[in-house]
């Protein structure tokens, strides 16, 4: 017999609970949630198991496995659990969990999940915005003084090169050092987990799972909340284009020295913009089909509506403060692109913590998933 | 009665296309005497109602005949009130399963037969007795106390015993239980309260309750019941009408548990045990008083287990997750629920999501293989199979063994019956020792008639359960009593007024009808005579059946009256021309018979149908009877025998067959092949089987040739 | 208890295993009974089943012991084709309206079948769930009792009753009959109105409706019936196929808050029962039973052991989430063993799902008669039995029935 001793822990079990997984106690472990899941693999299918797990507060079998990344809470489990135990939430809370358990400092992990200190969040950019004005001298009794009479052009009060360029270098330098460390002690628990040796390399891993992320081939499997895959590809597509956006305004300004305001005829105008849209409107799809599919498979915790609520306000923050740039309204303007880069900041600086952190963990799940012939 | 007898023989339903009837209509009024013998074009239309209703009004015929269908149907049509009615099922028998040139003869016999039934018969006449209808319950826990209260509340005087000293059973022993009705919301534990009951039953003017008390022995019949009742060092004998047996259960010997750690380890204790170490309050460990905070509940323990109890109890699952809600009165512990399968039928599915969900209450699959104990007093669980993996171990430092009931009737007789076939209920064995019916239709059915089980000594059952059942107890308990009291038979024959009559004078005191009743009717006294008790009897004929002498009848049912019926019918002279008799249960095996005639299915022209109370009444005199006059052979159709026997008598088929297995005697006597009889097992809805089984007994009885006593 | 005073009056209504059963014991008791039943026959459920469970012993053998205790007993009436429309007044004192539906055959009929043989139309037979048709004119089953033919007037359309009429010697019918409208005064009443099978064609994942050779557990019992539509042969719907490879999925529906909440009790005994119908006509047939909880307390554990004993029975812990169809008829069930922690993919000739009970009451239920989420619940004077109150099987309902009719009994006592 083997020595494996299962160590129930009651404070995971009501740790997960808080998360947002309130009706694990309700299963009773019948399987309809593997079966009528269609991203799961055969072997050892989700979420039944990890439903038990979370059960019985099994924590290392639960934070130390890729399987809570490789759903896509399509909710299609969900809404078949005969007793309403919701698999798909829970696997969310895991998720969070997950994040909060493997990024640094693990206080960052607590406020971003918690609405207490939303405010505090968002008061670090704001003040070193403000900052940054101060020290241009934009402020005039505490108040930014707005640029009149001139074209508008944002640079005027945030000069990219000297001023929100670092900043952002900084941040996003922060936020690729967490996310390493945090992927680093992730990677080590799971391969701990699963002793079996690995079947394929990490580098055909790794292109397998960018392969299946570019195409969103299995996350399109879903049933029940079909059109979230939809909305996902593309949000996530629109992060690609944006990403690319900000790689060629990078380079026209530190390779060409081409500085904005672009005109609107340019292509990092022509790819902006089309990202831009579509960030809304995929961030306004996923705001309504979690409306939609609310009955079958819940309206998600406060730490998916955090990271909808980022995401929307740089989508909307970005695209006001361009078309108020070309209206010219200065007044209304010169604010909506400091609220646009306290949310950009928001976006990357707690990315290790936020659900925006998923697309590391769930990368790399997938990559483990895949190396470890999990899936 | 002075019986003036008519036969009618009805043209309807083909039966008129078929047959000709002024022979039967004459050899009825010459030979057999009838004073009247009429035809009609449907017997049971109103013109034909009216000409029987018109002659018993004016010819004071008062014996019926009605050579037409099927006693199973137009019941209501041919209800004569005060007359001997003899139901000739000819449609069927004669006409829809013979072909057209075979149905005259069987049609002539079958009324012959019908006509002699009618002559040798009688209307019965109650057997009455002097009796009472107070009832007797056994066991003062929830069933008994609630079946004495039923009782009472029904208007019965109830004497209730019970062996401890205080009323209540294990209820009273509970710590808690769970709510009585849904919705299971919580609180999921609530008090037991069993105390109002128990004040309910001692104030109730019409139960008398003895306590520290044992039937000491239980004597006489239904309505006549004389109980001797022990208590405080005296004894007591009152007079019972029916009994009631809610003497519950005992919980599992744990220390034949050895392997799960019971005995072995102070930390391993059973579920009712749990349920002490609540009441003392908290769950706290037997070895060292400490708060259990890690508490594993071991399913099945001891049960669904070839080496201990084979069956389930039935209410181990709930109880577990009810005491599971003890433990987590302390919020840090938790309980931890292994089981093989979780068995909350019914609505109680809801009793245990309610439960379960709590983080504190675990539960997986599992097959515990063993306990073992740490170095520190705590024990691991060791499981195989389970949903956590598939050989894994459990720290816990309580574990809780559900183990299983056994009812006080598994090696008691508790009823102390002074029966010549015992002391207890008979079929126990069948049941594990529960006094369990056989019958999935008729619970209550015991093979003592008087006495019903209710409670966790009939199965393993729940609270509620039990009270519903000890509800239903009473009532048949009264119903017993009410029917004893008029002379009634009860179930299954609960219409019958008559009753088993013998000819002492004749008896050889060879107790075979002792031997085989199945119910303990027969007791024998002192000189091994045998002594009816007609309170007991069911009314199968299994004694006259028996009866090697022939001497015990009932008013419309005898030896003779059978064997007549036997001699009346033909027997073809013609060697090619067998003539079978196949005896049937008038149960099953007759309904199957008419099941196929209602399908028009021919049946071989050789047989003709005797249908019997029970095949357990089938006297092996009609065998030599109708051999010694040629008749080729005869075929036996009982109920279904053994363990899952069907017979409503329980017993009659099988004692056919029993007794088949002595006709060799009489058959060598005759010089004649053991071949010429068999017996079948027929089943109510085995109407298609019956006509091939026939047909093979014919064939075979060809086979063997004709029957050297034809003709002589 | 009854001689002295006046008999009560109890109303039974439904004249299924429980209702009978309350109405026998009773009347066996000397209290005056009603039976109102709103099929053609008495009987209900039970009449339908095969065998019962664990003893594989015929429905109707008990059924025919009841039937003959109601023949015999002057204190039993009961009304076939009936319903109960209204229920007033109080514990003791009811008056209750009751619709009969016009059978169009009287009870003149001695069920010679001339009738049905000239019969023009046929109707699909609801007595084997659809699966064959009879005449218009009919007899609901060859065991029916009463044992009187019925006239489907939805089947037979306006001249087409006209042949049947002329067959019938004996004036049984009567194309004329009106619904017909009864008032009764009763002491106490007992609703025993028993179970509808849970419709599984709502059950998505399991192909019920959609998937040929998906049928429900209530059809397997009339499909091995000696009276059922292929007079007891197990042959697969949609051609006729000897069945080989069989499953059973449990829980089709019950403990299922989509569908039905609650256990329904019998389920896993009916899937064991008709596992041994299959291996009992067929030596070489495998069957798989895919549960969640195999459900066979008390002694019915015995029935278990013997079909574990079965080398050809698999038993799978993992319930089935989805069937599609398969090559040539066949049925692919997907389920997840969860002792080997997989995804088991098989693939069958037929599929039995263990579709639940659904209590009357959650269909129609009875002005005056209290439910709770469409059980019947027992209030004062007016009693609920059998699985019509909770779900239970056959002996379970015998018990609850026989509990019932004391109660009823005592409600009227003294009144």
């Amino acid at each position: 017999m083997s020595d494996q001793i299962i160590k129930p822990d009651l404070k995971f079990t009501e740790a997960i609970i808080a998360a947002g997984g309130e009706s694990l106690k309700k299963c009773y472990q019948c399987s309809t949630c593997t079966v009528v899941c269609d991203v799961t693999p055969d072997r050892k299918p989700f979420p039944r198991k990890e439903m038990l797990y979370a059960q019985w507060g099994l924590k290392d079998k639960l934070l130390a496995s890729p399987d809570v990344w490789l759903c896509h809470q399509c909710s299609d489990c969900t809404a078949h659990c005969p007793r309403g135990a919701k698999p798909g939430e829970v696997l969310g809370a895991v998720r969070k969990m997950t994040i909060q358990e493997y990024s640094s400092p693990s206080c960052m992990g607590k406020m971003v999940n918690d609405a207490k200190f939303a405010i505090l969040l968002f008061a670090i950019p704001t003040i070193i915005f403000l900052f940054e004005l101060f020290i241009q001298g934009h402020l005039t009794n505490g108040i930014p003084r707005i640029p009149n009479g001139q074209l508008m052009s944002y640079s005027l009060m945030f000069p990219p090169t000297a001023y929100i360029d670092p900043v952002f270098v900084l941040t996003a330098i922060f936020a690729v050092v967490m996310f390493y460390k945090g992927v680093k002690k992730y990677w080590a628990a799971m391969a701990a987990n699963h002793p079996e040796p690995p079947r394929k390399d990490v580098i055909s891993a790794v292109i397998a799972t960018i392969q299946e992320i570019l195409t969103h081939s299995v996350f399109e499997k879903c049933g029940v909340a079909k059109d979230r895959s939809i909305a996902h590809k593309i949000v996530f597509y629109s992060f690609v284009g944006l990403a690319i956006t900000t790689a060629l305004a990078a380079s026209y300004i530190y390779v060409f020295n081409y500085n904005g305001p672009y005109p609107q005829t340019n292509i990092v105008k022509w790819i902006g913009n089309v990202s831009g849209i579509a960030l809304l409107v995929g961030i306004t799809m996923v705001i309504l089909n979690r409306f939609k599919n609310q009955e079958k498979s819940g309206i998600g915790s406060y730490f998916d509506w955090f990271f909808i609520f980022i995401v929307y306000g740089v989508g909307l923050t970005g695209m006001l403060a361009q078309i108020l740039r070309l209206a010219n309204i200065p007044v209304l303007g010169y604010p909506m692109y400091f609220a646009h880069l306290v949310f950009v900041f928001v976006l990357f600086a707690y990315a290790p913590y936020s659900k925006m952190a998923h697309m590391v963990y769930r990368t790399t799940a997938m990559v483990f998933a895949k190396y470890s012939n999990r899936s | 009665m002075e019986k003036k007898l008519a036969l009618y023989i009805c043209k309807g339903c083909s039966i008129g296309d078929a047959i000709k009837t002024e022979k039967m209509e004459n050899l009825a009024k010459n030979k057999y005497k009838c004073a009247i013998a009429k035809t009609s074009d449907a017997l049971c239309g109103e013109d034909g109602l009216a000409m029987i209703k018109a002659d018993i009004a004016a010819e004071g015929v008062n014996t019926l005949v009605l050579a037409a269908c099927s006693g199973r149907v137009k019941y209501e049509e041919f209800d004569f009130p005060g007359c001997i009615v003899e139901r000739v099922p000819v449609r069927e028998l004669a006409v829809w399963t013979q072909e057209k040139s075979d149905a005259q003869l069987a049609f002539e016999d079958y009324v012959q037969m019908g006509i002699i039934k009618a002559q040798k018969g009688d209307m019965p006449e109650p057997y009455l007795m002097e009796t009472v209808k107070d009832i007797l319950v056994i066991g003062g826990g929830i069933s008994g106390m609630n079946a004495a209260l039923q009782a009472a509340e029904a208007g019965s005087k109830v004497v209730l015993v019970e062996k401890e000293a205080a009323l209540g059973g294990f209820v009273s022993k509970l710590y808690k239980k769970i709510p009585t009705a849904l919705p299971y919301k919580e609180p999921l534990i609530v008090d037991a309260e069993i105390e109002p009951t128990i004040k309910a039953v001692e104030s109730n003017a019409n139960i008398k309750v003895f306590k520290s008390a044992k039937v000491e022995k239980i004597e006489g019949q239904p309505g006549a019941f004389d109980v001797t009742i022990t208590a405080n060092g005296g004894s007591e004998q009152v007079r019972i009408g029916a009994i009631i047996l809610a003497a519950g259960w005992k919980p599992y010997d744990a220390s034949k548990l050895g392997h799960l750690g019971y005995g072995k380890y102070k930390n391993v204790v059973t579920q009712v045990e749990l349920e002490e170490i609540a009441r003392k309050g908290g769950i706290t460990r037997p070895s060292d008083g400490k708060p259990a905070k890690k508490v594993a509940f071991i399913q099945c323990a001891g049960q669904r287990d070839a080496n201990h109890l084979p069956y389930c109890s039935a209410m181990c699952c709930v109880t577990s997750l009810k005491q599971a809600k003890y433990v987590r009165q302390d919020p840090e512990a938790v309980a931890m629920i292994l089981y093989k399968d979780i068995r909350t039928p019914g609505r109680l599915e809801y009793y245990y999501k309610e439960a379960q969900n709590d983080p504190g209450v675990m539960l997986t699959k599992a097959e515990v293989s063993g306990v073992t104990e740490g170095p520190d007093g705590n024990l691991f669980v060791e499981m195989t199979d389970s949903l956590l993996g598939s050989a894994v171990k459990l720290e816990a430092d309580l574990v809780v063994l559900a183990t299983g009931m056994v009812p006080a009737t598994a090696d008691d007789p508790v009823l102390n019956l002074q029966y010549r076939q015992g002391p207890g209920l008979p079929d126990l064995e069948l049941f594990n020792g529960f006094a369990d019916s056989n019958f999935i239709c008729f619970q209550y059915e015991t093979r003592r008639t008087g006495v019903y089980a209710a409670g966790a000594v009939r199965q393993p059952m729940n609270m509620s359960e039990a009270q519903e059942d000890a509800t239903g107890a009473a009532l048949k308990a009264i119903q017993s009593a009410e029917h004893v009291a008029t002379g009634m038979a009860v179930h299954p024959r609960a219409w019958d007024l008559t009753y088993p009559d013998p000819m002492m004078t004749r008896c050889t005191s060879c107790k075979r009808c002792t031997e085989e009743c199945p119910f303990g009717a027969i007791d024998e006294d002192e000189k091994g005579t045998p002594y009816f008790k007609p309170g007991r009897c069911r009314r199968c004929g299994t004694c006259m059946g028996a009866c090697p002498e022939r001497i015990v009848s009932f008013k419309d049912f005898h030896v003779d009256m059978i064997g007549s019926m036997m001699k009346a019918c033909s027997v073809p002279d013609d060697e090619d021309e067998p003539r079978i008799l196949v005896v049937c249960c008038e149960n099953d095996a007759y309904p199957a018979i008419d099941t196929a005639a209602l399908q028009k299915t021919k049946i071989d022209p050789a047989v003709r149908f005797v249908t019997l109370r029970c095949l357990g009444s089938m006297n092996l005199v009609w065998l030599a009877d109708s051999f010694s006059r040629g008749v080729d052979g005869m075929l036996l159709m009982g109920c279904k025998f053994g363990e899952n026997y069907q017979c409503h008598f329980a017993k009659g088929s099988e004692l056919a067959n029993y007794r088949l297995g002595k006709v060799q005697e009489t058959l060598d006597r005759l010089q004649l092949e053991s071949d010429r009889v068999k017996m079948v097992e027929v089943a109510i809805d085995e109407y298609g089987k019956v006509p091939q089984m026939i047909a093979d007994f014919v064939e075979k009885i060809k086979d063997i040739g004709p029957n050297p006593f034809k003709g002589m | 208890m009854q001689t002295s005073d006046k008999p009560s009056r109890i109303l039974v209504i439904g004249g299924g295993f429980s209702g009978l059963t309350t109405a026998v014991d009773a009347a066996e008791s000397g209290a005056e009974v009603i039976i109102v039943e709103k099929n053609a026959y008495l009987g209900g459920r039970v009449a339908q089943l095969n065998k019962y469970f664990p003893k594989m012993c015929p429905p109707v053998c008990g059924l025919e012991i009841n039937f003959r205790r109601i023949k015999t007993n002057p204190n039993v009436t009961f009304h076939t084709m009936a319903e109960v429309t209204s229920i007033a007044g109080e514990p003791g004192n009811y008056d209750v309206t009751i619709q009969v539906h016009p059978r169009m055959v009287n009870s003149k009929c001695t069920a010679c079948n001339a009738c049905a043989e000239v019969c023009p139309a046929t109707r699909s037979n609801d007595f084997n769930f659809g699966m064959d048709t009879t005449k218009a004119a009919y007899l609901p089953f060859n065991q029916a009792f009463p044992q009187h033919y019925v006239i489907d007037t939805k089947a037979c359309k306006k001249d087409c009753g006209t042949p049947c009429k002329d067959a019938c010697t004996y004036g049984a019918i009567d194309l004329d009959m009106k619904p017909e409208t009864l008032t009764l005064k009763v002491n106490s009443i007992v609703v025993t109105t028993g179970w509808n099978p849970y419709d599984a064609d709502k059950i998505e994942t399991l192909g019920s409706g959609k998937v040929p050779n998906v049928i429900s557990n209530m059809q397997m019992e009339r499909l091995a019936a000696v009276n059922g539509p292929t007079g007891g042969a197990i042959n697969r719907p949609s051609d006729g196929k000897p069945v080989q490879k069989i499953a059973f999925v449990q829980c089709a529906g019950s403990r299922d808050e989509n569908h039905l909440a609650f256990c329904s009790y019998i389920c896993c005994m009916a899937s064991l029962k008709q596992t041994l119908y299959v291996r009992e006509q067929n030596p070489e047939a495998e069957v798989s039973i895919f549960y969640i909880d195999m459900r066979t307390p008390g002694r019915y554990e015995k029935f278990l052991n013997q079909i574990q004993a079965d080398q050809k029975v698999t038993f799978i812990k993992g319930k089935v989430a989805k069937i599609e169809r398969a090559k040539g008829g066949d049925v692919t069930v997907t389920a997840e063993d969860m002792l080997t922690g997989d995804k088991v993919e098989k693939t069958f000739d037929m599929v039995v799902l263990a579709t639940g009970m659904e209590p009357a009451g959650m269909s129609h239920q009875i002005p005056g008669v209290n439910y709770v989420e469409g059980f019947a619940a027992s209030a004062a004077g007016v009693y609920a039995a059998g699985c019509g109150r909770n779900p239970m099987d056959v002996s379970k309902s015998a018990q609850d029935a026989t509990s019932a009719a004391l109660k009823a009994i005592q409600a009227g006592k003294g009144r």
